[in-house]
């Protein structure tokens, strides 16, 4: 059954290009400049700047979920958050492997970018032209949520393992069986925010904070997931790190929750005309 | 098969039967999952509410989430700093029901606001006295659950080869399932349309029309808990304990490797024996109640 949903063509405060490029670019980015700052430095104390990138990707998928989702899709929401995350996780695999088959670890990251917006492309060709969903935005839509959700799960990898090599992220991240909480508390930040904030007076602005700040939980999470892989001070750095982002970010939701609500109060009976 | 792995599969069986009935009490104080489209339709269709509304994802992944946390920090606690299990997972419980209680809240907050112009006030007073009920209840199926995961991967032997997270998050999943299926309809069938005779199915136009005065004031979500408790939440935990308990006995009693057929024949004859007593349990209860009021005969779809 489908609630409320009806953000389409809502007005956006940002632009879906902007938010985009800055996605990209800011997860890439970020995932390097961790890979370089500790490769140079021989420590992993930067890999906490591998979890601040993967907020990037969840900025971009969560934003692509607000569009797509915006057209009635109601209790697709979860569906598709976890279709991303799931597209995700193979595009990870892919790059992580491909890239070690060519001994050029550092390239993972591209790989990975790149097979999962053809990937995403190709499912939402699938799901408009063969299922007929017809949404206008669908290709476009899941190229986003392939793309960010692939980045999500590539920095908070590489959060955990402070590494891009293939055999370091298989032993630190899927043995260990942390890609369980890195798929659904990832999940959870790209399609909670649209879910949580479903209904026809749902702004733009209060839905991605809200995005950063469920990001924020799961920096939270794999900084508890560090302790085992990574230097304590490194592990604590990014706990610290992930609490910082997940208060600033919550206390951000409401006073934007106070912005937007019809009244918000103590307590109190139903609003007078509904008494 | 020994008695020590037997007794282990009862442990398994009766943690899950808490976790079963904590987790739909769970889903009910927050109006999750299934009933949660007619609590957001209410305000929608004029009857604004002090009702909770936690909308995360539907059960299944939500509680994929916080078994998934819980199991994370005992494990990271068990293999890196050698802690005690038990306390490796009540801590693990702790800080998934923090997690529950930040996203309870944001779900509450931003659906709330997010329907301005049906004039529904987002009340402090709710969050603060219904949050705690949903966190404690998470934390007793978290901690159940992944209590279940250690059992499988530490105790019982052979040991599960997969690694306790994703253990955690499969059976999170599953509980989250169970308690959509079974526990929901006691909620929301029976409780969100009271004044409606049980039975006669729920007409697009009552969507929304839930019950939002209580004896005396308000309804709020505590009350919903209060009714669910009685019947709702142990009806699953009965159904996810029977799931967990029967699964793992045929394979504690049959050896899974050179019983296999057995193993799995068992099986079949639980799935045939439920059917049938299922299809008895219906027809019964349409002789003794039926015809329901207003039905008008199957409609062709």
């Amino acid at each position: 059954m489908t609630v409320g949903g009806g953000a389409a063509g809502a007005p956006a405060a940002f632009d879906v290009k902007k938010i985009r490029i800055y996605g990209l670019a800011g997860s890439v980015l970020g995932i390097y400049l961790a890979w370089i700052l500790n490769t140079v430095t021989g420590t992993d104390i930067f890999s906490f700047i591998g979890a601040v990138a993967a907020l990037f990707g969840v900025v971009m998928g969560a934003n692509a979920v607000r569009r797509v989702c915006g057209y009635g899709i109601g209790t697709g929401v979860p569906s598709i958050g976890m279709l991303s995350l799931g597209m995700g996780v193979v595009a990870v695999a892919f790059g992580l492997s491909v890239a070690d088959q060519f001994g050029m670890g550092a390239l993972s990251v591209i790989v990975t970018l790149v097979y999962a917006m053809i990937f995403g492309y190709v499912v939402g060709v699938i799901a408009n032209k063969v299922i007929k969903f017809n949404i206008p935005v669908m290709e476009e839509g899941l190229t986003d949520l392939a793309a960010g959700g692939a980045m999500a799960i590539m920095g908070w990898s590489f959060a955990i393992s402070g590494s891009l090599a293939f055999a370091d992220i298989v032993n630190d991240v899927i043995n260990t069986g942390y890609i369980a909480i890195i798929f659904i508390c990832g999940g959870l930040a790209i399609l909670h925010p649209f879910n949580a904030n479903l209904g026809p007076d749902e702004k733009q602005d209060r839905t991605l904070v809200n995005g950063v700040m469920v990001g924020g939980l799961s920096t939270i999470a794999t900084g508890i997931c560090a302790f085992l892989t990574l230097t304590p001070a490194a592990a604590l750095l990014q706990l610290v790190v992930g609490f910082v982002i997940w208060y600033y970010f919550f206390m951000w939701y409401y006073r934007l929750v106070k912005r937007d609500a019809s009244a918000v109060v103590g307590t109190g009976l139903l609003p007078p005309s509904a008494l | 098969m020994d008695a020590l792995s037997m007794g282990l599969v009862a442990a398994m069986g009766a943690l899950a039967t808490v976790a079963g009935a904590s987790e739909d009490i769970d889903s009910d104080i927050g109006s999750q999952s299934n009933p949660n489209s007619q609590v957001q339709l209410a305000a929608q269709v004029g009857n604004p509410h002090r009702i909770y509304n936690k909308a995360i994802a539907g059960e299944p992944p939500s509680n994929a989430l916080w078994c998934t946390t819980a199991a994370i920090v005992a494990y990271m606690l068990i293999e890196a700093f050698q802690m005690p299990a038990l306390f490796s997972i009540a801590l693990g419980a702790s800080v998934a029901a923090l997690f529950d209680g930040v996203m309870s809240m944001s779900a509450y907050f931003g659906r709330n606001a997010s329907q301005k112009r049906f004039n529904q006030w987002v009340y402090l007073d709710i969050v603060r006295y219904t949050t705690p009920s949903i966190m404690a209840h998470v934390w007793i199926t978290s901690f159940c659950i992944v209590t279940i995961t250690y059992i499988q991967v530490y105790v019982l032997t052979p040991h599960h080869p997969f690694p306790i997270p994703v253990i955690a998050l499969i059976w999170g999943l599953t509980v989250g399932a169970i308690g959509s299926s079974v526990g929901d309809i006691h909620y929301g069938g029976e409780r969100e349309f009271q004044w409606r005779l049980f039975g006669q199915g729920l007409s697009t136009m009552l969507s929304g029309q839930i019950v939002r005065k209580a004896e005396a004031g308000l309804r709020n979500s505590i009350d919903n808990a209060w009714f669910c408790a009685k019947f709702g939440g142990p009806a699953t935990g009965m159904g996810f304990g029977l799931t967990v308990f029967l699964d793992n006995w045929r394979t504690t009693v049959f050896d899974p490797v050179s019983q296999a057929l057995l193993a799995i024949g068992t099986g079949v004859f639980f799935v045939i024996v439920m059917n049938l007593y299922n299809f008895y349990l219906e027809r019964s209860a349409r002789r003794k109640y039926g015809p329901y009021p207003g039905y008008k005969g199957d409609i062709a779809a």
